[in-house]
């Protein structure tokens, strides 16, 4: 009686193990594989940045055309999503866009329709990849699918203006824009700065805070702040070194600090340096505590 | 003649209606839809866009799906399952047989078609973009689209297994969204043959990239109402053939 007992309960327990053995297997094996992950994901930190250069490898965006049925438009989405990734990577990295245009190309050619593909490609590509004709050629493709947009041909003179002094063709790029449906009044407000082909300050700013509230990309308007920020920058040393002209035509010496040019009535207050640091003077240059690494733009 | 249509029509609707496959499909299409919501805050101001191309994207993919997967094995499996006996020895004719099995998988799908857009609209409301019914005709389109293609399936059922039947209609799902290479082949090449045999293949392939107007309903485009109508009508054209030709194939077979 009593054995018979005891061989019952080791009998059941072996099988309330061996029921629940391969739960717990099964939940050891997702750790397992969690952890696998982990490991294989630190061997290539840099994934997917390779899958944003094997996109580089298509020959063009027609390939991949012809290979998506009918949902072209839904992979240039995924591709608009690789982009700002690729681009956003490289803005906190190396600052090196070498697939940024071949990205935007593939892009396009999938959905020639997405305006904001061509302005985002375009600015960044002109100010980041500092590629303005890369820029334009993407714009003219622009305009060629999308006669009605009149955002293409906006950007397309902001960057002759701004980047390639081409005051002519920015002229006539702003009047084709001021003409399209929806264009907005700040086109034709434009038109006479170019006419004064003055690459001065204010207009500059001007230019760019109207093409700030032009879009509601995050990554854009960050690129617009940072060419804002730089104006700014330029903009206080260009005063000091006024200042520092005058001064050493006045007293035939150079200034010792800004200081001096402030004490002395030169300059009206220290110009605020927008990176967070100060300007300071050396040997009669204008220098700045901001490392150039901090400065960008 | 009606009367036995509707039944065979209201069997193969029920009995579709109970497959796993479908609710699994709808329930795919509308999750798919919704990851559009995490999709947001990286898009850079083309949310929209994105949120509106991949709910009707996912609408046509899934209904496709559906199409092929239940379309393929629809005559099939009645053979195989031998309840074909049943039916074919009471006086139903076989046209009648194929044409309510058709009529109730189309039944299906537009109901599939319905229940995942109303899944897209609500994709739209929870993303809080704003609501527009031209949206809607993109959906029609592909409802087209939709016809032509299961009556493909259907005919393919006819006479190859399940497997083969979906292969076969993947393939020319794939092949009728590529016709237009062919034009372009015929209009490129200094060969008068293959400039014919080129123009034959595209003209005899359905060409189902004339109910592909999402691109227009997602970017506001004015739609071409004339285009639309005569696309309807070469779905309802092309499908009647092929139907035909099933009814043809499926009357000299041998059980």
């Amino acid at each position: 009686m009593e054995l018979t007992e005891i061989t019952h309960k080791e009998i059941r327990r072996p099988e309330w193990v061996i029921s629940l053995l391969p739960m717990v297997v099964v939940v050891w094996g997702f750790v397992g594989i969690y952890l696998l992950q982990l490991t294989i994901d630190s061997f290539s930190r840099r994934a997917s940045e390779r899958v944003v250069q094997e996109l580089a490898y298509f020959p063009s965006g027609l390939a991949l055309r012809e290979s998506s049925i009918e949902y072209d438009e839904l992979f240039a989405d995924f591709i608009w999503l690789t982009a700002i990734d690729y681009y956003g990577r490289h803005l906190e990295t190396d600052r090196r866009y070498e697939w940024l245009g071949h990205i935007f190309e593939i892009l396009t050619t999938l959905d020639p329709r997405f305006i904001g593909a061509y302005r985002f490609g375009a600015m960044t590509l002109a100010w980041d990849a500092k590629k303005p004709m890369e820029a334009l050629t993407l714009l003219s493709f622009g305009m060629k699918a999308n006669p009605l947009s009149w955002q293409l041909p906006f950007d397309a003179g902001f960057i002759n203006y701004m980047l390639l002094g081409d005051y002519k063709s920015a002229a006539e790029l702003f009047q084709i824009a001021a003409k399209l449906p929806d264009a907005w009044r700040i086109v034709t407000r434009w038109v006479p700065y170019l006419y004064a082909k003055s690459g001065d300050f204010e207009t500059a700013k001007q230019m760019w805070s109207d093409l700030y509230y032009s879009t509601q990309n995050r990554r854009l308007r960050e690129l617009i702040l940072r060419q804002l920020r730089w104006l700014k920058f330029e903009e206080g040393v260009r005063k000091i070194k006024e200042a520092i002209d005058r001064f050493a035509d006045k007293e035939r010496r150079l200034p010792v600090s800004i200081e001096e040019l402030v004490q002395r009535g030169y300059l009206e207050t220290v110009p605020e340096e927008p990176y967070g640091g100060r300007y300071y003077l050396k040997g009669g240059e204008v220098h700045t505590t901001t490392p150039p690494s901090k400065r960008g733009g | 003649m009606l009367q036995r249509i509707y039944g065979m029509a209201l069997n193969t609707f029920r009995e579709a209606i109970r497959d796993r496959i479908l609710i699994a499909l709808i329930v795919i299409a509308i999750v798919v839809m919704g990851t559009a919501k995490l999709v947001q805050p990286v898009a850079m101001g083309e949310a929209e866009k994105i949120i509106k191309d991949l709910g009707l994207s996912a609408i046509t993919l899934f209904c496709v799906l559906i199409a092929i997967l239940i379309g393929g094995r629809i005559v099939y499996r009645e053979v195989e399952k031998r309840t074909i006996y049943l039916i074919l020895a009471r006086p139903v004719r076989r046209g009648e047989f194929i044409l309510g099995k058709y009529i109730g998988l189309i039944v299906v799908l537009i109901l599939s078609l319905m229940v995942m857009t109303v899944g897209f609209y609500a994709v739209l409301l929870i993303t809080r973009v704003p609501i527009t019914f031209n949206l809607l005709w993109a959906v029609v389109m592909t409802a087209f689209e939709l016809i032509l293609l299961t009556a493909v399936a259907v005919l393919f059922s006819t006479f190859v297994t399940p497997v083969g039947s979906a292969v076969f209609t993947f393939m020319i799902y794939f092949i009728g969204h590529s016709t237009h290479l062919l034009k372009h082949l015929a209009v490129m090449t200094p060969l008068p043959l293959i400039k014919f045999i080129s123009l034959f293949l595209y003209f005899i392939l359905p060409n189902l990239n004339n109910f592909n107007i999402r691109g227009d309903v997602v970017y506001g485009v004015p739609l071409n109402p004339q285009a639309m109508v005569f696309s309807a009508l070469y779905s309802l054209l092309y499908t009647f053939t092929l139907l035909l030709i099933a009814v043809i194939v499926f009357d000299r077979k041998d059980f």
